[in-house]
Order: structure tokens, then C-alpha cells, then sequence
């Protein structure tokens, strides 16, 4: 009786290894195609075609620019520091100026689709205006939009598509016959890039000098306190009201976005083409590249809240760069009402022309209320310049890729390689 | 009437205890063998004859009696704010049910239905535009006796009127427990039970305090009504210690919010968890006990402790402790009812978890307090009505302490709030109360308030 019982149990150990065996073998020569392709790595996956695809410059009109062109893994996911420009060009030739600075792809896992809270609030979305309501809808405009990799129609990426060096694994992935159908190859590309940003833990990482400092495992310096203090505290900079601090009550780490919307009231930046004609005004929430909230003119002026990981990494400032160092933007928030003629041109009176980003009618949507931003001329602003400079070294330690031994930040220390 | 019902099994009781007592030794001494089986053997048969004795009592259908088994005297409790001396104790049992009118009839299962109601009104006198009225509470519960011994105690509650996603009010359940008595004298109970802590805890039915509103040192310290979910054993004895302890769920740390005012006003009432989904890694005990050896004194207190970091990943107070203790005195003599309380809780181990919350406005307090005073004088009485003007001074900080914070970027400790109550509660019957009071801070006088209220039990 027990002999029987071994021998069928080894008889189907056998059956097991014969059917894996054949299995693996399927698999090597899936290897052994992968390997044919000039990419090293296995595209198995949809993540990993999203990775290819996220790299690939062939996939635009100009055949030199492909999302990290803008979005540097190794500069956090947005501009690297070749260039200060407030909007980068694009195009077939480089030469179609940008409307809106690069923002980083870091955390935008987390994000959550556009809506309107019960009090009317307005809420996630992708995009500084939100237009997208997933990464997977992000993704079409800057593979098309003429200032950017300028493909201009489904079917002209997608014809790049197949002429690159791994679309044999992309129909190895999505079928024979994807690329048959134009809009469905095209949106099979969305969703593999979409799968890269949310898989791959290079644009998440959580290893900021503030995640160690969260999980008590790093003390912060006397001035890194010191500026933590004065973004929490509700009288000073209270900069935690749309940019989360803490832990969620699951535990989870803080994004520094609460998802929401802000009117700052931001200077012009001429360095923008479109704003040389006066009649244009970029409105975010109401237009003019988002027209479905168009009536909600309350909304006119407002911009998505980012997350501050990785603030300290940039070059250039808010949704139309109008500022080139992290120092200056706060500058903005401490002292827009109290001393504007810093920020604003003077007209022929000397005085100096507020929220001149936004049509007349629309200056009453600026938030004037919250702290910092809630001064009068002649009041003290809520931080002094020691006190900015301190808030500045604690914003460096939401950079991603800290070590504690040179206790320096690198977020190009976080990429998977 | 209850004390004769349980003197005698209990004084059976120590006597067999007693004459049991030497048998060991005689044992040892090995004389007399069969002498001392034939005192065993009777020994048994008069144990037998006594628990025939106490079932029959129990089994009478004096409505007296199934209080006493049940040891609750709680149907005499809504009469004891109107006749003072002669049911002080009920007030204050530690471990006692809700108030229930209707006698329990012991013959067959019985299910008794109860509850109470209590709106108010409320004017500040700063602030006229926060005038606002309330439906606070509207309270029922069921008792439902499977048998003599063994009951299930509930309790439900509607707190401002409409409960839903885009309303204010809340709909919960406020205890929901089993409870089954061993012996005359001490029982178990096992569910989401009140913790016997406190004065009001286990007494909040409006006609059972004076004041439109609980008083602030047993919301804001003690988080009246506090409820948590685990097992405890009760008991009384018959010089007048009415006794619990058991081991329950405890608050959850990691809800503590730094942005927000809630810590503030109740630091408890901001993490417990009221048995919803709660996190349980970590138990808490508590014990308490209330004496009232002489009639008309109830002297008590207790203590509730336990970690409350509930072992989070990654959470830096997972060592942090709370424990709390009170005490309380109450003296009812003739028309007089005086009564007073002291509270203390502490909280170990928050200082790195401030670390992270440092320049936000409620980092989680150290140590929190509270105390008052209170007097009524039952001016009239006449046929279940009464007047009792009252006055009440109170002082309490929900952050008398923080561990320290380095470079002078922690929070100040609170300001200790001390106000004056004073008021009357007119009863219509002992059921049914109207209140009246006005409350004045000693320097916070944008709380000053001028309040209405009606209240009643059934």
C-alpha cells in the first residue's frame, strides 16, 4: 500500500517535471529572442516595455527625444540642469516652445483620479491643470503635442512603434496582430508606459533624508528642525496645509501633496513665447489646454499642488517656471503682498501690477487668506531670511537617494539599474 | 432587603471555608481517618442543603430579589437621585448595568427595553451667532436574561440627531456584552463593556448628573462614555466593596493627529477606538473599586493601563504607555449630595514621535489631569419631584507636559482651564429632568456659556 502510494506520487513528480521542463523550455526560446534585441534587458513584461518605451527617441518626430529626454531618471524624473529654460522646446526640430515646466513623474502612483469633493473642492488628476484622470491617460499628449515629441497622430507613433527594436516583445506581450489596429497598439503603449511608472520602485523610492528621519532611524540637523518646525507651524510657514507632513493613519509615508488646487496669483513669465501675445493667459483648471471646467470660472488661475519630494532638485519654479532657485519661490509665498514690486513689473506709476498672469476679473481668485500668503502691505512677512534659508535645508531632505554616511541626496541613487 | 439576602450564603460560605481549612493538616497527622471522612461526607450534604437554599432564593419572585441575584439594584437607581440616602450605593456601583426600570422576571427568559434622551441648548455669552441647539443623545437599549445568571447587556446611540457620510451626527454602539454570575457575589463579563472608572462613566443617563453637560474632567480626561472591548470580572462584598478588573482593548497612538485641535480637547477621545476595527495588539487592564461600607459614602477609584503604540510597523511610539488612575469620593446626607474627583493620565515614551510632528500645534501631551468639586442642595422634594440647585468648580489641562523637544521648537504645556457650574436640576419625576446652569471660565471667558437642557430615562 505505501509502495503504491510512492510510486503515483513520484509517477506525478515526474508528469510535473516533464510539464515545467516544457514550460522553461518555451520560455528559454522567448530568452533567446529577447536577446536579439539591441535593449539588454528581458521584455517580458508590460513594466518593462514601458521602460523601453520611456527611453526610446525614435518614438518622436524629431527622432531625438523621448520622455526622458524631459523627465531625467537621474534628475528626479524632470529637467536635468543643462538647461534653466522655464519651458523646454520641442518638436521635429527642437524649436516649438513648452507652455508649462516640466513637472518630476516621482509619485504619481499615488495620485487619484480628477473630481470634485462634496464641498465643491476640486481634486487629482494628472497634468498641472488635471486633465488626465490616470497616468495611462497622461501619457497620449506628450507623445503627440507638437512642443513635444510631435508625433501628431496615433498612427504615426505607432508606426515608429513598430519600427523599434523591441517590437517583436511588444507583440510578443500584447499579440501578433496589435499593431493592426492603430488605436489599439496606441493605447497598449499608454498602458505599458503607465505600467513602468507605477511598478518601477525608481520613481517611488521613499529614501529621502526625512523617510529615515520618519522612521527614527537619522536625527535631522539643528537647521533641518529648525525649517521642519517652521513648515508645520500654522502661524509661519504652514506649508504642511497643502503639503502634507505626516504619516496617513494607515502609516503611510506623506507625499507633500494633498492633491488639490492653488491660485497663487504668479508673476508673467515673458520667457514663455505664448505669452508675448498679452490676449493669452494659461488659466490651468479653466483652460486653455483643459476646456470642460471652462464655466467654472472661480477655478481660473489654479494649478495642480506637486509633491515637494524632490523640490530641492529643480531649476526652475511653479507651473510657468517664473522662478529659477527654490530660495526665490518661497521668497514668492513670504513676500507677494507685503513687498510685490519684487516680483511684478511697475506700471507707469510705479506700482507695481499684481497676478499679472490673469486677466483683471480673475485676481479675486487668488488665495490672499492662507498663511504665508495672507499679508497686507506693511506687514512683516511670516518669515524672515534666516528663517527662509532654514525652511530651504529642510526641503533638501525630501531628495530622494540619501546615504547617511556622506549625508548627501542623489535621486539618481534610487534607479534600479 | 439585599444586604439580608446575601449575608447568609456568603457567612455559609467562610464557614465552610473555615472548617474545610484544617482538614490538610489533619490529613497530614494521619489520625482519625475515617473520622474525618464521616466529617466530610457531612460536610458535603450541609454544602449540598445551602445550594439548594440560595437556588430557592433565587427563584422567589420578590422583585427585590432578582435585583440582588443580578447584583445590579439598578431599578432603584433612577429614584436615587430624587431619595438620596437610602440607594446612594446604586449610583456608583462600579461594573453596574444601565438603569432599568422594568423588573426583571426571573421565570423565563425576559427581555427588558430602555433608554434615555437628552437634548440642550446652548448660548455663549461672547458669541451670540454660536447659539445652537441639540439633539445630543437619543439612547435604547435591550437587557435580555437567557436565565438567572446569565443576561446580554446593550446599548445603542444616536448622538445629534441624523447620522450619515454628509452629516455631523454618529450612530454607534455603546456596550454590547455578556454577562454571567458565577456566584452571588462576583460574575463575569465579556464584550464591549464601560470602563468603571470615574463617576459619570457608567452613569451618564442626563438624570444622573447635575449640569446641562457632563462636566469637562470626565470628557476631556476620563473620555465618558468609555468603552472597550475584552473580559472582566466584578464582584461585591458584604462590607460594601463593590469591585471589577479585566483586561480590554486600549487607545491606538498611531491615530494621533498633531494637526488637528482634537488631542486638545480630549486626548484620550481623540485615539480610543470604541471596538471599530480596532487595532489589539496591545491589551490594557484595569481595576477598580468603590466602597460604600456607610450609607450615603461611596469612596473609590481605579486605574486603566496598558501600551498604546499597538505595535505599528514603523511607528515611533510603539513602547508608549498610558495609564491612568482616579479617584473620587461622593456623600449624600439628607438633602446634601458632595462629591469629588481627581484624574491623572500620562502617556511614556512620546518623545520621538514629537520629533515628527515638531511646529504642529498638538503634539501628543505627557501627562493630562482634571479635578472638581461639587455641591447640590435638594432644595424640594415633593412626590418624586425635585429642585437641587447645584454648583460645580473645575479645573483640568489636557497637556499639563510634553517630553522635551530640543532647540525650544516643542509646543507650551496648556494653560490650565478652570471653570465655575452653577445651575439647577428640577426633576419632574425621577425620570425626567429639566436643566438649567451657567458656566464661566476663570480666563477663558469666550467659553462662557448659558445652558438649557432636557433630559429623561425610561
Amino acid at each position: 500500500m505505501y509502495l503504491k502510494v510512492a510510486v503515483h506520487a513520484s509517477m506525478s513528480r515526474v508528469i510535473r517535471c516533464v510539464f515545467t521542463g516544457w514550460v522553461l523550455a518555451s520560455c528559454s526560446v522567448a530568452l533567446v529572442h529577447a536577446d536579439t534585441a539591441a535593449v539588454a534587458v528581458q521584455l517580458a513584461t508590460p513594466s518593462m516595455l514601458g521602460k523601453a518605451i520611456f527611453f526610446d527617441e525614435s518614438l518622436s518626430a524629431s527622432g531625438k527625444t523621448s520622455c526622458a529626454t524631459c523627465h531625467d531618471p537621474a534628475h528626479a524624473h524632470a529637467h536635468a540642469q543643462s538647461n534653466t529654460l522655464a519651458v523646454q522646446s520641442g518638436g521635429e526640430f527642437h524649436d516649438v516652445p513648452g507652455f508649462r515646466a516640466v513637472p518630476s513623474l516621482r509619485y504619481l502612483n499615488l495620485g487619484i483620479a480628477f473630481h470634485f469633493e462634496n464641498d465643491g473642492t476640486p481634486i487629482g488628476g494628472f497634468n498641472r491643470d488635471g486633465r488626465a484622470n490616470s497616468l495611462l491617460e497622461q501619457a497620449e499628449r506628450p507623445l503627440l503635442a507638437p512642443h513635444e515629441m510631435a508625433n501628431g497622430t496615433h498612427a504615426d507613433a505607432v508606426a515608429r512603434l513598430a519600427n523599434a527594436s523591441y517590437a517583436d516583445d511588444f507583440r510578443r506581450v500584447f499579440g501578433n496582430s496589435v499593431f493592426d489596429d492603430i488605436d489599439r497598439a496606441f493605447f497598449r503603449m499608454q498602458f505599458a508606459l503607465e505600467k513602468y511608472e507605477v511598478t518601477d520602485p525608481g520613481f517611488h523610492p521613499f529614501d529621502s533624508k526625512y523617510d529615515y528621519f520618519l522612521a527614527g532611524k537619522v536625527k535631522l540637523s539643528a537647521q533641518e528642525l529648525r525649517g521642519f518646525s517652521l513648515f508645520n507651524r500654522p502661524d509661519k510657514g504652514k506649508c504642511l496645509g497643502c503639503h502634507p507632513s505626516t504619516r496617513g493613519s494607515d502609516g503611510s509615508s506623506p507625499v507633500f501633496t494633498d492633491y488639490t488646487y492653488d491660485n497663487l496669483g504668479l508673476p508673467r513669465n515673458t520667457a514663455i513665447a505664448a505669452n508675448v501675445d498679452p490676449a493669452y493667459y494659461d488659466l490651468g483648471l479653466c483652460g486653455p489646454f483643459r476646456t470642460d471646467l471652462a464655466e467654472h470660472t472661480d477655478l481660473c488661475g489654479a494649478f495642480k499642488v506637486p509633491t515637494l519630494r524632490n523640490v530641492a532638485t529643480r531649476q526652475v519654479f511653479f507651473h510657468n517656471g517664473s522662478f529659477k532657485t527654490l530660495t526665490d519661490a518661497i521668497r514668492f509665498y513670504v513676500r507677494r503682498d507685503t513687498n510685490p514690486e519684487q516680483f511684478y513689473p511697475l506700471d507707469a506709476n510705479g506700482i507695481a501690477q499684481k497676478f499679472n498672469d490673469l486677466p483683471a476679473e480673475f485676481h479675486k481668485n487668488v488665495n490672499t487668506s492662507e498663511v504665508p500668503y495672507d499679508r497686507h502691505p506693511g506687514e512683516a512677512p511670516r518669515l524672515s531670511e534666516d528663517e527662509i534659508a532654514d525652511l530651504v535645508v529642510f526641503l533638501q531632505t525630501l531628495t530622494d537617494g540619501y546615504d547617511a554616511l556622506s549625508n548627501t541626496a542623489d535621486p539618481a541613487r534610487s534607479l534600479t539599474k | 432587603m439585599r444586604a439580608a439576602f446575601s449575608i447568609r450564603p456568603v457567612a455559609m460560605a467562610i464557614t465552610l471555608a473555615l472548617a474545610l481549612g484544617p482538614l490538610p493538616t489533619a490529613y497530614a497527622a494521619g489520625n482519625d481517618e475515617a473520622a474525618l471522612r464521616a466529617e466530610v461526607a457531612e460536610l458535603r450534604a450541609q454544602l449540598i442543603e445551602l445550594k439548594h437554599e440560595v437556588q430557592q432564593m433565587h427563584a422567589a419572585p420578590a422583585a427585590a430579589a432578582a435585583a440582588a441575584a443580578t447584583a445590579t439594584t439598578a431599578s432603584t437607581a433612577p429614584a436615587s437621585a430624587a431619595t438620596l440616602p437610602a440607594n446612594a450605593d446604586a449610583a456608583s456601583l462600579p461594573g453596574a448595568a444601565p438603569m432599568q426600570s422594568s423588573i426583571l422576571n426571573t421565570a423565563a427568559s425576559a427581555t427588558t427595553l430602555y433608554g434615555y434622551g437628552e437634548m440642550n441648548y446652548t448660548r455663549p455669552t461672547k458669541d451670540k451667532s454660536a447659539t445652537q441647539a441639540d439633539l445630543a443623545r437619543a439612547v435604547f437599549g435591550f437587557i435580555h436574561a437567557f436565565d438567572e445568571n446569565t443576561r446580554i447587556v446593550s446599548e445603542f446611540e444616536w448622538e445629534h440627531a441624523v447620522a450619515s457620510a454628509s452629516d455631523q451626527g454618529e450612530a454607534e454602539v455603546e456596550q454590547l456584552y455578556i454577562e454571567h454570575q458565577l456566584q452571588p457575589n462576583y460574575g463575569l463579563r465579556a464584550g464591549l463593556m464601560l470602563i468603571p472608572l470615574g463617576l459619570l462613566n457608567e452613569h451618564h443617563e442626563p438624570t444622573n448628573y447635575y449640569g446641562v453637560y457632563r462636566n469637562f474632567v470626565e470628557t476631556a480626561i476620563i473620555p465618558s462614555t468609555w468603552r472597550e472591548g475584552g473580559v472582566s470580572i466584578y464582584g461585591n462584598t458584604e462590607f460594601g466593596l463593590n469591585w471589577s478588573a479585566g483586561v480590554t482593548t486600549g487607545p491606538d497612538l498611531s491615530k494621533w493627529d498633531p494637526t488637528s485641535p482634537e488631542g486638545r480637547e480630549s486626548p484620550l477621545g481623540s485615539i480610543h477606538q470604541e471596538l471599530q476595527l480596532a487595532k489589539a495588539r496591545d491589551p490594557s487592564v484595569f481595576a477598580a473599586a468603590n466602597w460604600q461600607g456607610i450609607p450615603g459614602l461611596t469612596v473609590g477609584g481605579g486605574i486603566f493601563t496598558g501600551k498604546i503604540g499597538q505595535g505599528q510597523p514603523g511607528f515611533l511610539a510603539n513602547h508608549a504607555r498610558l495609564l491612568l488612575g482616579e479617584g473620587h469620593v461622593r456623600w449624600q446626607t439628607g438633602p446634601f449630595d458632595l462629591s469629588a474627583l481627581y484624574t491623572r493620565g500620562t502617556i511614556s515614551d512620546t518623545e520621538n514621535l514629537n520629533l515628527t510632528f515638531i511646529g504642529n500645534p498638538t503634539p501628543a501631551p505627557k501627562a493630562f489631569w482634571g479635578g472638581y468639586v461639587q455641591g447640590a442642595w435638594r432644595a424640594w422634594e415633593h412626590d418624586g419631584a425635585a429642585i437641587a440647585p447645584f454648583v460645580r468648580y473645575e479645573e483640568y489641562n489636557t497637556a499639563a507636559s510634553y517630553e522635551a523637544i530640543p532647540l525650544g521648537l516643542g509646543v507650551d504645556p496648556l494653560v490650565t482651564s478652570k471653570l465655575w457650574t452653577a445651575g439647577v436640576n428640577y426633576w419632574l419625576n425621577p425620570n425626567v429632568v429639566f436643566k438649567a446652569d451657567y458656566q464661566q471660565f476663570r480666563s477663558e471667558s469666550d467659553r462662557n456659556r448659558f445652558d438649557l437642557g432636557i433630559g429623561f430615562q425610561f
